[in-house]
């Protein structure tokens, strides 16, 4: 929800904090602010707005109740605080098929206004909010909107047809294959023919039987405004939450409106904002206000909530006092009525998500300042229970790591397999894994490529997961042990076997009954059956930590091998050769590996492997000969052979 | 020489740290399906269909002709919660680490998959302010240094109240020192949660927190983008 703090100021007069300050409170004490942009002598506030506060924050009049409640100051005036007075206006006539779908429809007349630009201050106001003015009666209709929540529809009267001498308005279900055509999207668009499915609400004219708007979503062409029009007829009702949100979602249409009706607005709002819009429309458009009609079916009943400070403190964890609880009820517009077992708190009208006595206590909370929660130190406590399926995968992990293996987690989507997924976004996620093996495989060619890098001889690889299968027609899942070599940058070898036989030997060795064994070099073993039958354990190894790293990032560039091979005397220590090396060898390098090492007539052969590779480009020989010219120099230098 | 040793993945070796520090205060590892009813992802946890708050998680749903009810890639571990109060009885303690989903699109801090650890406490007695303290605990004894938490009011539809707890090292080398990074969602069980798995809520109380792991990795080593830790690649799993 975008917030003016200029417009909060109307509320809130000079009792308002500086913007930082506004943003402090709310981010400590109601909602996460995801950015201030200053705009035109305003600033825009960006206020992320919860589904639990939805109901009444998006408005201007709510966040600015939060900010006076937090402050402990009252609003210079409340919207919502003076009841309505207004005439009925007996022009109209209006049916709800059901009130579940509509609880409340509420008209209201004016005549002579004229149609024109806003003022000024309006348009800036709308210009903070990211919203182009339109003209001053559209703009009056997302302005109270804007400020109290509550969404308005505006209707010319004089085309909007009448039967038997009364504007007739029906809200009911559209029938299947029903067509409403839409106000365009953006001002300057064009219209949008929707064809509808019957599960939608729509308000009609009885007259014509014409659908007139698609309720709690967007408005019809039908009666629409225009220049010349002097009569209105204001619309200003609550539909079911759970039938605008479905409908807004099946046509994509999601509006501010339809925003406004899914988090359930309170239903009592209709008349304060018909009071709001009216003077607003007096001001800026002129025009007399004939009256209003009012269908209220199901009048709101908030719950009187049991909350018993007790209670309060004990979840919270605090001791604060009853005074300063009832001070928060209080301040937030709920009434107390204290009885023996507690506190019977009914909310304010127009928070209606505080239906029970967790909502209290959150509220009391947050107010206070959950900031202010104070820890109380974990006891050491025995453990209930071992869990097989952790104990054992773990432990494998760790025999396949000693045996010189290497972890791996890849994705469980593919663009093809067994299980198709329904609504994927990407097309690469199309499907999830019947097995590693694809994954692994690639993992296998993109680390044997590496190897020189990676200061490896060949390439062990080994991942646990779980993988989706058709059983009988029906999505199953499990979990595998995946494993695999590869020796070759070329691919498969049969030595790759080899490398994954050696790791099953061992698994077999500790205790587990594998009977497959590797093919082209891999091999894929259900971890759910396997594990299903080892006896129970009693107590977790402890783990090895990880080393105190910060990770590095790998360059993408291929790398360049070089290879150099001497005698030393026999005594040397492969370390004082290492440090010679690298002192030489220059920052390209970014591995040296010993590779080979023979003893024969009082001296030995060491083999290096030196990798080089550079962040920013691709390296060519020639980049490299100087430094290994000077390596063999300072080699030769030091007394060694070069062979 | 070449070092014979393999590497664990930098995502299970933390897992094996997490349950190390949490079993010696009693809580038990649990896991549960990553393929999930949407049952136990959603309605168990209070989050009721044709609810906005459906809308915080973009959900892989698997096609009917799969299922006997609809189910999903679980889009958290906390349907673990549900699963688990339905088997055992309070008190209950239990950590999920576990493979989590998000149907939305990849960049270098969002994944489509990603590790998630859930933890539940259920007993009587228990307050918010056994959140901030098991919560301290973990995190500096998985930082190794003093570490200051704190909570500011969110929602998430199986807690109420419902928070974001920020988490600040103090001490240490760590670049992280002294500042507040925004780490888990956290809150006291809801009622509704408890009730539906038959606990008695005037006799019991619980708190639950959930974070991702990738985050804890990728603050504590930092590592820069998600994805390099679900390619397989070597370059940065050896690292560790």
């Amino acid at each position: 929800m975008l917030i003016s703090y200029n417009w909060l100021k109307d509320y809130l007069g000079e009792g308002l904090p500086p913007v930082e300050e506004v943003v402090e409170l709310l981010t400590f004490h109601a909602f996460e602010i995801e950015g201030t942009e200053e705009i035109d002598g305003d600033t825009q506030i960006e206020v992320n707005v919860l589904p639990d506060r939805a109901s009444s924050c998006l408005s201007h009049r709510g966040i600015a109740l939060e900010l006076a409640v937090l402050l402990n100051k009252k609003m210079l005036d409340d919207p919502l605080k003076e009841e309505v007075k207004f005439p009925t206006y007996d022009g109209f006539y209006i049916e709800i098929e059901d009130k579940d779908d509509c609880s409340r429809f509420m008209l209201g007349l004016m005549e002579g206004v004229k149609v024109g630009p806003s003022p000024d201050w309006l348009k800036q106001r709308l210009e903070t909010l990211g919203q182009r003015s339109i003209n001053n009666i559209v703009d009056a209709t997302n302005y109270v909107m804007y400020g109290l929540g509550q969404p308005m529809h505006v209707y010319d009267a004089d085309i909007f047809s009448k039967k038997d001498g009364k504007w007739s308005f029906v809200v009911r279900k559209a029938k299947a294959n029903e067509i409403i055509t839409l106000l365009p999207e953006k001002a300057g668009g064009e219209d949008r023919e929707i064809e509808l499915k019957g599960t939608e609400l729509l308000v009609v004219n009885k007259e014509n039987n014409k659908a007139v708007a698609l309720a709690g979503i967007k408005g019809g062409t039908y009666a629409g405004l225009h220049k010349g029009t002097t009569n209105i007829i204001l619309e200003a009702a609550n539909f079911n939450s759970t039938l605008t949100r479905r409908t807004a979602r099946n046509l994509n249409i999601l509006t501010d409106a339809s925003k406004r009706f899914e988090n359930e607005v309170s239903n009592t709002l209709p008349p304060y904002t018909m009071r709001a819009i009216v003077k607003l429309i007096k001001e800026i458009a002129g025009g007399e206000f004939m009256g209003m009609a009012d269908k209220y079916l199901a009048p709101q009943v908030l719950p009187e909530v049991l909350v018993r400070p007790t209670r309060v403190n004990q979840v919270l964890g605090l001791s604060l006092e009853e005074s300063f609880m009832e001070n928060v009820l209080v301040r937030l517009g709920a009434k107390i009525d204290k009885k023996e077992k507690g506190w019977l708190v009914t909310a304010p009208k127009d928070r209606v998500d505080l239906v029970i006595e967790e909502n209290y206590i959150d509220e009391i909370g947050r107010i206070y300042g959950l900031a202010n929660i104070i820890s109380i130190a974990p006891e050491k406590l025995p453990l209930a229970e071992i869990n097989s399926n952790y104990y054992y995968s773990d432990k494998i992990r760790s025999i396949l790591v000693s045996l010189g293996f290497s972890e791996i987690i890849t994705t469980s989507f593919r663009d093809k397999d067994q299980i198709h997924l329904q609504n994927a976004l990407a097309s690469d996620k199309e499907y999830i894994r019947s097995s590693i093996l694809p994954e692994l495989e690639k993992a296998l060619s993109l680390n044997v490529q590496n190897i020189d890098v990676l200061g490896l001889r060949e390439v062990k690889l080994f991942e646990i997961g779980t993988v989706f299968i058709k059983d009988d027609g029906r999505a199953v899942e499990h979990t595998v042990l995946t494993i695999g070599g590869r020796i070759k940058k070329t691919g498969y070898s049969p030595k790759d076997d080899l490398i994954v036989n050696e790791a099953i030997k061992v698994l077999k060795e500790t205790g587990f009954v594998i009977e497959q064994s590797a093919k082209q070099g891999v091999c894929e073993i259900n971890l759910t059956e396997l594990i299903y039958n080892m006896p129970t354990p009693d107590k977790y190894e402890e783990s090895t930590p990880l080393p105190n790293i910060t990770y590095q990032t790998f360059s993408i560039y291929p790398a360049i091998v070089r290879d150099i091979a001497m005698w030393a005397p026999e005594d040397t220590a492969v370390e004082e050769i290492e440090k010679i090396l690298r002192e030489n060898v220059g920052e390209l390098c970014v591995r040296i590996t010993l590779f080979d090492e023979f003893t024969k007539d009082g001296r030995t052969s060491y083999a290096f492997r030196l990798v080089f590779q550079s962040h920013e480009k691709t390296l060519t020989d020639a980049e490299i000969d100087p430094y290994m010219d000077k390596i063999y120099k300072v080699v030769k230098e030091v007394g060694f052979e070069v062979r | 020489m070449i070092k014979k040793e393999g590497h664990r993945h930098p995502i299970t070796a933390t897992i094996a740290e997490i349950n190390d520090i949490f079993s010696r205060i009693g809580f038990s590892l649990a896991e549960g399906p990553e393929m999930e009813k949407e049952l136990y992802n959603f309605d168990r946890l209070n989050v009721a269909k044709d609810h906005p708050s459906r809308d915080m998680q973009d959900t892989f749903w698997l096609k009917d002709e799969y299922v006997n009810e609809p189910t999903v890639l679980r889009t958290h571990t906390s349907p673990v919660q549900a699963r688990y109060m339905d088997s055992h009885k309070p008190p209950i303690r239990i950590i999920v680490p576990g493979k989590v989903f998000r149907n939305e699109a990849t960049d270098a801090t969002h994944e489509a998959q990603f590790y998630q650890l859930e933890g539940l406490c259920v007993d009587e007695n228990i307050n918010l302010g056994h959140l901030k303290g098991v919560l301290e605990y973990f995190f500096s004894n998985f930082l190794k240094g003093e570490v200051e938490v704190r909570f500011r009011p969110s929602y998430f539809p199986f807690v109420e109240p419902g928070l974001e707890v920020d988490m600040r090292l103090l001490s240490g080398e760590s670049k992280l020192k002294g500042k507040w990074v925004e780490i888990f969602g956290a809150g006291m069980v809801h009622p509704n949660v408890l009730r539906e798995s038959g606990i008695d809520t005037e006799k019991y109380t619980g708190y639950a927190f959930g974070g991702g792991i990738d985050r804890l990795i990728m603050i504590k080593y930092g590592i820069d983008d998600v994805r390099n830790l679900y390619t397989g690649d070597l370059r940065l799993v050896n690292q560790f």
